[in-house]
């Protein structure tokens, strides 16, 4: 294919000849209104939004399914495209609840953006007149459907029957009673159903787990990488923090990464963020009382004193890589052995052709490429120092120190030290394809846990 | 008048749906001189003839044959469309019933055209009487060695299957027709970027009105001079007009194209209905701009002459409305029908049908003001052209037409 000029209102550009406008439009932030058009779904052409004047052309046409062409010159600005694109989007409210003030959509809503930009007339229609359809439709798999705050722009439909090939989601009736539905009996069921949430431009699906907990706009949205297996997932975290109170994680959104994860998610991996709020470990624990960090810590040297002969230091593979090349360090300072057994990350069940890997551990790739040792030693050991490795129990310990995110059953540990998780930690993981990827900190709490290197720097008898 | 039957010739005949009435008056001796001409010839003769296609668009036939290959790299389709749905339209309905073998003769000559090996038949749910008519036409054929392995003792192969349709309108568009075929919902397609066949499970595939392809024996037989000593210049042929509403004789009378529309409705229907004044007609389907009498009055039944008119001939379906008719009414009628079958797919047409019908339903309930009819006309616009078939502009085209003809009777409605 070969490289065209065109001309979009009065600026040239240049663009693969054949490819689609809206693509380009999209690319160079020329603002097309559009719902149904998407990266990952292709055109569909039935929202009638992203309507472009074309010259030589008597309609305006729809920019997603436009070819580019030499020489083409197009406007997507001007009065009689606006008022096209007004009268079509005044056809999208007709039948529309305007219920934002309880919508969930509210802030990240299409409709909303686009009658802002677009809209802003007065209303022909009276509230009676409108085409009313069920207002809370449980589609299954936390899928919330509104049939009246639907656009019918079929994203949704075409995402479970071009992407997952599930094919659950379908459009009934004609007209302006068409609705999405599912099979009279069948639930949408499959899992990455939660996609057709983010997919939604409207309120019409929203999240059962985020409804009515967040207004978006309070949201501040944090690049992450999905902890869920090795497959890496890029995600945003949506967190907020209230007045006075914690930073708290509200949901995962996907982001997309052509190179891992495209545009979508499992729902496994989105639903995650709520195994970082719950049961955590915040305080520290000596023969399981509570106690301060100074006591902590002259515990932990006398510990060290005493059984230094045989110490083994397990690190979880979920580490970020610059964490387990400080804990690989701080072991070889000791003289301990360290090990990560990867045998309890392996899941076969959870594992699919798409975007769940069978190895849950989200940095395995950093443990093969630091040669960290992956069998389980036979022999007992004096002391253990474990960060936050699931296998931990199965050592043989006469002591044993645990760095753990979460909190475990009473009694199995001499000294116990809460550790962030990776949220409220920064560093980089190495996806099964190899592939580098960093995760800025997103969460900042009142009272912040330490990390592994935090961890690391008060046992050695420094400061955080 | 001149008297013209190619379509209609044996429509009288007692029986005619029976394979031994139709081959007594000459059924499927087309076919056996079709065989003796190349698939190209074929085409050719049916370029020549001007033959237009009969379901409402009119688009030369010959030209959309030639779009298909004839490289047999993929196989091909026929599909022929009998989801006659359009308000006031009910002659290929007679075509099934009356000559079955017509039909099927048609559709050898054409799959032997264009080198396909299985023809379908796409009838509205409907039509489930005139379907088993059909039906026993083709198992008739088969019986007889007309249609198999073996057509007429050739070494080609035809297969011709029914596909009943569940009752929608819009399936009367070709690619939503072909949609539903594949069995999903019956929604148009993108239009293509180039001139292209239809796409029947990615396969190219023609797809024709049932009289078009009911046409082609008789070109065959007296080629395309003989098609073309009637109707007009552009507009060859005859076809088979319907005439419904407040006329004497309302029914299907072949015509040929070019014929004076007041002479077809005096001399086939007899008249408006008890002697009254004409007041509208509607040409060629509901979907067809609305004539007042005194543009009826200068009116000629073909392609070109509707087109000046600011009209259309469409499937050549009249609706006749004599003085007494409310139009307002009428257009709710309409309006009513295109609301009921408008797909939803395309957003102008999904809600715009709706709230026109809507709109004008406040009018006839006497809560609308002249503002509503203003409204109206400003959504007429919001659905022409907007959308990917032709669906929502010819609601607009209709919603036009009745106010801008009859404007006087919707303002009666708003300030009584």
């Amino acid at each position: 294919m070969s490289q065209v000029d065109i001309v979009i209102d009065g600026m040239t550009f240049t663009a693969e000849k054949g490819s689609l406008l809206i693509d380009l439009l999209i690319k160079h932030d020329l603002k097309v209104p559009y719902f149904c058009y998407h990266e990952a779904l292709g055109a569909d052409g039935n929202c009638r939004m992203c309507m472009v004047e074309i010259e030589g052309q008597k309609r305006p046409q729809i920019a997603c399914d436009t070819l580019v062409k030499e020489k083409m010159i197009v406007r997507t600005k001007g009065k009689n495209i606006e008022s096209v694109r007004q009268n079509i989007l005044e056809l999208e409210l007709i039948n529309h609840p305007v219920d934002c003030p309880v919508c969930d959509q509210a802030g990240e809503c299409k409709l909303q953006d686009f009658y802002m930009d677009y809209g802003l007339y007065d209303s022909h229609i009276d509230q009676s007149d409108k085409v009313h359809h069920r207002k809370h439709v449980d589609l299954g798999s936390n899928v919330m459907l509104d049939q009246e705050r639907c656009v019918l722009c079929a994203r949704c439909t075409r995402f479970t029957s071009n992407i997952t090939k599930t094919n659950e989601l379908g459009i009934i009736g004609r007209g302006d009673h068409a609705r999405v539905s599912t099979m009279p009996g069948k639930k949408l069921d499959n899992p990455y159903a939660m996609n057709v949430v983010d997919l939604c431009p409207v309120g019409a699906l929203t999240s059962k787990d985020f409804r009515f907990k967040q207004r978006v706009w309070f949201l501040t949205s944090t690049p992450s990488i999905c902890h869920g297996c090795a497959k890496g997932c890029n995600i945003f975290i949506d967190h907020n923090r209230e007045k006075y109170k914690d930073d708290r994680i509200y949901r995962f959104r996907p982001r997309e990464n052509q190179e891992v994860n495209g545009y979508f998610i499992c729902d496994a991996g989105r639903l995650s963020y709520k195994e970082l709020q719950e049961n955590r470990q915040f305080e520290l624990l000596l023969n399981n009382e509570v106690c301060q960090e100074e006591e902590a810590l002259k515990a932990y040297g006398e510990l060290l004193d005493k059984h230094h002969e045989e110490i083994l230091v397990l690190a979880d593979a979920n580490l970020y890589t610059e964490e387990l090349e400080v804990i690989q360090a701080y072991a070889e300072s000791l003289g301990a052995k360290l090990c990560c057994p990867m045998a309890s990350y392996e899941d076969d069940a959870f594992a699919d052709v798409w975007l769940k890997s069978s190895q849950r551990a989200a940095n395995a790739g950093a443990v093969e490429k630091l040669g960290i040792a992956t069998e389980l030693p036979e022999k007992k050991v004096s002391l253990l120092i474990s960060f936050n490795h699931p296998d931990r129990e199965k050592v043989r310990a006469d002591r044993v120190v645990s760095l753990q995110t979460h909190a475990a059953e009473e009694g199995t540990c001499d000294l116990v030290l809460p550790l962030a998780v990776f949220s409220e930690s920064t560093g980089s993981l190495i996806n099964e394809e190899g592939i580098v990827q960093f995760c800025p900190k997103a969460i900042q709490h009142n009272e912040p846990v330490p990390t592994v290197i935090e961890w690391i720097t008060l046992l050695q008898g420094g400061e955080r | 008048m001149k008297e013209c039957k190619i379509v209609s010739r044996k429509f009288d005949i007692d029986k005619s749906h029976t394979l031994a009435v139709a081959k007594e008056h000459g059924a499927y001796n087309a076919v056996l001189s079709a065989f003796e001409l190349s698939s190209e010839a074929i085409i050719d003769i049916i370029r020549e003839s001007g033959l237009r296609g009969k379901g409402g668009g009119g688009a030369p036939a010959g030209t959309k044959w030639a779009l298909m290959p004839q490289d047999e790299l993929q196989p091909s389709y026929l599909v022929v469309n009998c989801d006659e749905s359009e308000p006031g339209t009910f002659k290929d309905r007679q075509i099934i019933s009356k000559d079955p073998h017509l039909l099927i003769e048609g559709i050898i000559i054409t799959c032997y055209a264009i080198k396909a090996h299985d023809a379908y038949i796409y009838i509205r749910g409907e039509y489930y009487q005139f379907q088993k008519i059909l039906q026993q036409a083709i198992d008739e054929a088969y019986a007889e060695g007309i249609l198999g392995e073996q057509v007429m003792g050739q070494d080609y192969r035809l297969d011709i299957t029914i596909h009943r349709g569940a009752g929608a309108y819009i399936c009367g568009e070709k690619s939503a027709l072909l949609e539903s075929m594949e069995g999903k919902r019956g929604h148009p397609r993108l239009k293509p970027k180039q001139k292209e066949p239809e796409w029947y499970f990615g396969n190219p595939t023609l797809v024709n009105n049932v009289e078009t392809i009911a046409s082609v024996p008789y070109i065959l037989k007296y080629g395309a001079e003989g098609y073309r000593s009637f109707g007009t210049d552009q507009s060859p042929g005859t076809m088979l007009f319907a005439m419904s509403g407040h006329v004497e004789k309302p029914g299907v009378y072949e015509a040929e194209y070019g014929t004076s529309m007041m002479d077809y409705i005096n001399h086939y229907g007899g008249g408006i209905h008890g002697g009254k004044r004409l007041k509208a007609v509607i040409p060629g389907g509901a979907s067809t701009a609305v004539l007042t009498a005194e543009e009826a009055a200068g009116a000629n039944l073909d392609y070109e002459a509707m087109r000046v008119m600011g009209s259309a001939l469409g499937t050549g379906g009249m609706i006749v409305m004599d003085e007494d008719t409310d139009m307002v009414e009428a257009l709710k009628n309409l309006l009513e029908f295109y609301h009921h079958e408008s797909c939803g797919q395309c957003t102008p047409c999904r809600e715009g049908t709706g709230w026109s019908d809507t709109l004008l339903g406040k009018v006839l309930e006497g809560r609308g003001t002249s503002e509503d009819i203003d409204k109206l006309l400003e959504l007429a616009d919001t659905m022409d052209g907007k959308t990917i078939c032709v669906f929502a502009p010819a609601v607009a085209i209709v919603i036009r037409s009745f106010i801008r003809k009859f404007r006087n009777e919707f303002e009666a409605k708003v300030t009584q």
